[in-house]
């Protein structure tokens, strides 16, 4: 395991890989004056295709204002963020939302999902709008949920519920797969089956995976940890080898 | 300021869209209950006024002639306190302008140049004759206004054959002439009616009554019996020919203001319920709802320890500031649509004074009904809240067991951002139900404002195209024999003439009796076609009396029935006939014989009273001017003007209420679907932040939300028009109007429009909350529920 001091920006020119998502001088102030907060701060970054990267940081570090700039969600105050050639700073709301619609999949901390569709028409529900999406049974197979197709989130316990956001993210085939939190709710064993889950996707579909949180146990399972601190990437490290979830320790 | 207190200002501030609808909705209500009822005690306080201070006569009998010593008799009859005899009689008058000859009224004022003693008249220019002038008169109010006229002014009357001028002394109000109509009319016609009042030797000398009365108006004794006077009075005058004397009850403008008033009564009760129910029911849904999507917050306050109580007496206040700001606007509102209202009754009523009346008691009921309803409401909602554990509410509010999952063969086929609305519409029916039916009940509100004009129509046409076919109806001073038509019929520009005859009768069956009028109609008559319910023509019984249906009703006759006719004419003859046909009448009560079977009742000869004519329109003004110069002729009734009449005084009226109604419509409309759609919101806005976040575009997000509201609105309206037709029948229904009667009918233009203006309102609020889901928070959707 390596750890670098500090993030160089071009961090991947020398490998000859080409990143998937760029990011360059990206501040982002909530306020103004005396109570301006600076979530990020002049933040430089490279995510490479396929790449599995965990941004691990204490609350208020702005790894969630990072991974909304990322997710076409927020737009960062000055700096650029951009998806390959998809410019993400001043794009308008319809162009986010393509955005969002063909390339991204989200999981959520509280799952969000559908109360009044099943864990099968949840998945259907974001199939419908993308383009080339797999059957809503084939993502849910790949969770392991193939059993609770037709249950309503109500009756499934919140492990479950995750895993069908997980479906629910996966089953577009998406190019990035964003994770805010995902085991946040979720008790440690719970959390390592989402966290499969979310591997496998990341392996299967082959979707460049970001995923937030402050649990330090869960960056072994990382290509590359970014540390967050200040609205600064403080610390990255880089891991040769990938731990499966099984293998954490919490 | 305790912290629960300004979170009421904070969650006031952040609902005002809520909140304002609200209000209005409970303003509406307000509205309503304080104009009928206020506008109801104003006109029937100042009829109690005047009445009161003009001694308005509660007995009133017509002789032929009768000596003024009898007086002196009538006036030992016990139970009598004041009794008044007069002359007077019926006067053409020409005025200059007036396109149909006017017809009038002349009456005697005592000699001496005083007031009478009873009906006294109220000055408002000029003052009463001079007792020695004979050629001095008082004018009523309504004609005076009519036609700008002044003390000073002359008039030229036409009294017995003889033409006398007058001048103008003043003008005056009397509690007899409240309200006035040409005789047959029942709408004011003010410009085409007269009454004057001169010093009674002019009245007398122009009538061939020297020391002779005509009328006879008395005040009875308290506690005396109107019907003992009134049987020891007929008693007396009948040598003298009496035709009958009759009560307040059967006094003309007495008995129309009554029958107004018992409408206004009867629409100051049944409207504002409805409407109030409606507003009630709306606002109970409305405030529960809001409550409810308020379950975490209300769990949270009660998971940190805080009591039951404060928590309802929070959302008790929260209610009272909406009550109270609605009430307040509902007050201000009705308060002066009270106010207007009555202004509409002006032209009607003639009252020297009409104040606008509004007791305390009566907002602070519609203020404290309000609170009360909206308060169930909102307590209902708390209890169930209140009921959970702690933990169970501060959990998202369990999605209701949707049953089974699939929606059956439906299911397979539905996008599952369709199943989403439809399970939420299915998932919750109660919720639904009370959705649609607070729309559906927008739409009665304004079938209700709009129908009148229906209503009107369909009673113009029955009244005016199917049962009375002639264009003028011409009343003759006494009967003549019938080759007065045949002269009538050669007249230039008559193309066709019938002969009537009227005479006044009492009616009884079992125990009620009316005082009506008879007419005896020639068989094959073509100028008037009775008519059956379903608008065939009946032909005229030549054994017994066609009579109203609606009056049959009344007194509880049927067909084949027998019914006592006494007339009210010469020797007052009683005879018993058998009812041979029911029919179809809109205006009075309408009661017909065979004009032969009638001039045998009478014993007299081939003798009319009336002429319907069918005149040639490019003629027909010069055939008003030569019949206004026939002697024998008393009085012309112009279709045409009748209806103008018509449509300037109920246009007004039924505008009024139109706007008012159309805008309570659109209140509940809004109301319903603004706040159901904000809750809805409310609840789910997270959920859909949610799916904007998984790259549903806005619109895609806002059909899903509005799609649960538009699949209410669409079972709503048609649901809204079955209810409107059966509300207006209901409040038809418990109309007790004898001189009018309003049909239920609705036409499809006053459905449609009704329609449109709730698909309006929902439209409205649709695009209000759409402009909210366009600008829903994503970010919050990734972070953990408040």
């Amino acid at each position: 395991m390596a750890t670098d001091p500090a993030p160089p920006p071009g961090d991947f020119a020398a490998t000859g890989a080409t990143p998937v998502f760029v990011a360059r001088g990206l501040c982002k102030t909530y306020g103004s004056g005396d109570a301006a907060v600076h979530a990020l701060r002049d933040l430089d970054l490279d995510i490479l295709q396929g790449e599995f990267v965990v941004l691990l940081g204490p609350s208020g570090s702005g790894k969630s204002t990072l991974l909304n700039i990322l997710g076409g969600l927020d737009a960062p105050t000055s700096g650029r963020a951009a998806w390959r050639d998809h410019e993400l700073t001043g794009a308008d709301e319809a162009a986010l939302t393509a955005y969002r619609r063909d390339h991204v999949g989200f999981v959520f901390q509280f799952y969000n999902l559908i109360p009044s569709l099943t864990a099968r028409e949840n998945v259907e529900l974001v199939a419908e709008i993308a383009r080339d999406p797999m059957p809503a049974e084939e993502a849910l197979a790949l969770v392991g949920l193939s059993h609770r197709l037709d249950h309503f989130p109500g009756q499934l316990s919140g492990g479950e519920q995750q895993r069908v956001a997980v479906a629910r993210a996966i089953v577009k085939r998406p190019d990035a797969l964003l994770c805010d939190e995902p085991t946040g709710a979720l008790d440690v064993e719970t959390g390592k089956v989402v966290l499969s889950a979310i591997a496998r996707a990341n392996r299967e579909v082959g979707a460049t995976t970001v995923v937030i949180t402050h649990n330090a146990a869960i960056a072994g399972m990382a290509d590359r940890v970014l540390r967050m601190g200040g609205g600064r990437i403080v610390a990255i490290e880089r891991h040769p080898r990938r731990l499966a979830p099984e293998e954490l320790v919490w | 300021m305790s912290v629960l207190d300004r979170k009421l200002l904070r969650d006031l501030w952040a609902l005002r869209g809520q909140v304002l609808t609200i209000a209005l909705l409970i303003g509406a209500g307000v509205a309503v209950l304080v104009m009928s009822v206020s506008s109801f005690l104003s006109l029937r306080g100042a009829q109690q006024a005047f009445y009161a201070e003009s001694r308005f006569a509660e007995v009133f009998a017509e002789v032929k002639r009768a000596p003024r010593t009898l007086l002196t008799r009538i006036a030992g009859i016990p139970g009598i306190a004041a009794v008044e005899g007069r002359v007077g009689g019926e006067a053409r008058v020409d005025w200059p302008g007036a396109e149909v000859p006017v017809a009038g009224r002349v009456l005697s004022l005592p000699a001496g140049g005083e007031q009478p003693v009873l009906n006294r008249l109220r000055l408002i220019a000029g003052r009463l004759p001079e007792p020695t002038r004979h050629d001095e008169a008082v004018i009523h109010v309504a004609f005076a206004e009519a036609w700008r006229v002044r003390p000073g002014d002359e008039i030229a009357a036409i009294l017995n054959g003889r033409r006398e001028r007058f001048r103008i002394a003043g003008i005056a109000h009397s509690p007899e002439f409240v309200f006035t109509s040409r005789p047959g009319n029942p709408l004011p016609d003010d410009r085409g009616f007269v009454v004057l009042w001169a010093n009674e030797e002019a009245v007398a000398r122009a009538f061939d009554m020297q020391g002779a009365f005509g009328e006879a108006v008395l005040t009875l004794a308290p506690g005396a019996s109107e019907a003992a006077v009134i049987a020891e009075l007929d008693r007396l005058l009948l040598p003298w020919g009496g035709r009958g004397a009759f009560g307040r009850r059967d006094q003309p403008s007495h008995r129309f203001l009554e029958d107004e008033l018992a409408e206004q009564r009867t629409l100051a009760v049944t409207v504002p319920l409805v409407f109030f129910g409606i507003a009630a029911f709306l606002l109970n849904v409305v405030l529960g709802r809001m409550v409810e999507a308020q379950r975490e917050q209300v769990a949270a306050l009660k998971a940190l320890g805080y009591p039951s109580f404060p928590i309802a007496a929070h959302y008790a206040k929260f209610v009272a500031v909406v009550c109270v700001l609605g009430s307040a606007l509902g007050i201000a509102a009705g308060a002066w649509m009270g106010a207007g209202m009555l202004g509409n009754y002006r032209p009607f009523f003639r009252f020297p004074e009409m104040p606008y009346l509004l007791p305390a008691w009566l907002p602070l009921l519609a203020a404290a009904a309000s609170f009360a309803v909206a308060l169930l409401g909102v307590l209902a909602a708390l209890r169930r809240i209140l009921r959970l554990p702690a933990a169970e509410g501060l959990r998202p509010a369990r999605p209701v067991a949707f049953g089974g999952g699939a929606l059956g063969p439906l299911g397979r086929r539905l996008h599952a951002r369709a199943k989403i609305p439809v399970r939420g519409v299915l998932g919750r029916p109660l919720r639904t139900l009370l959705t649609v039916l607070g729309i559906a009940l927008a739409v009665p509100m304004v079938v209700l404002g709009l129908f009148w004009w229906d209503a009107m129509d369909s009673m113009v046409e029955l009244q005016f195209d199917r049962i009375e076919r002639g264009d003028a109806f011409v009343a003759l001073t006494d009967p003549r024999p019938a080759r007065a038509v045949r002269e009538m019929a050669r007249l230039p520009g008559v193309l066709a003439a019938e002969g009537q005859r009227i005479v006044p009768v009492r009616l009884r069956a079992v125990q009620r009796s009316r005082l009506l009028a008879l007419t005896g109609l020639p068989a094959g008559a073509e100028l008037r076609v009775p008519r059956d319910a379903d608008l065939r023509p009946v032909p005229i019984p030549g054994d017994g009396l066609a009579i109203s249906r609606r009056l049959a009703e009344r007194i509880g006759v049927r067909e084949g029935d027998t019914v006592q006719v006494e007339v009210l004419e010469g020797a007052r003859r009683v005879h018993d006939l058998p009812v041979a046909a029911l029919v179809e009448d809109i205006i009075g009560f309408t009661v017909l014989i065979e004009i032969g079977a009638l001039n045998r009742l009478l014993r007299e000869d081939d003798l009319v009273s009336h002429v319907a004519l069918r005149v040639d329109p490019l003629a027909a003004e010069g055939l008003w001017q030569r019949l206004a110069e026939r002697p024998r002729v008393a009085a012309t009734n112009v279709k045409a003007v009748w209806l103008r009449v018509f449509d300037e005084v109920i246009a007004g009226l039924v505008l009024t209420s139109a706007v008012t109604l159309t805008g309570f419509g659109v209140i509940i409309a809004v109301g319903v679907v603004y706040n159901s759609a904000r809750v809805a919101l409310q609840e789910r806005g997270w959920e859909m932040a949610s799916l904007r976040v998984l790259g549903f575009t806005r619109p895609e997000v806002s059909r899903i939300l509005l799609a649960e509201l538009a699949l209410a609105v669409v079972v709503a309206v048609p649901l809204g028009l079955v209810l409107a037709q059966w509300i207006v029948g209901l409040i038809l229904g418990a109309r007790d109007n004898e001189s009018f009667d309003v049909p239920a009918v609705i036409s499809t233009a006053t459905f449609a429009t009704a329609a449109l203006v709730v698909l309006g309102a929902a439209l409205a609020s649709a695009v209000v909350v759409r402009r909210r889901i366009d600008r829903l928070d994503l970010v919050a959707a990734l972070k953990a529920r408040d």
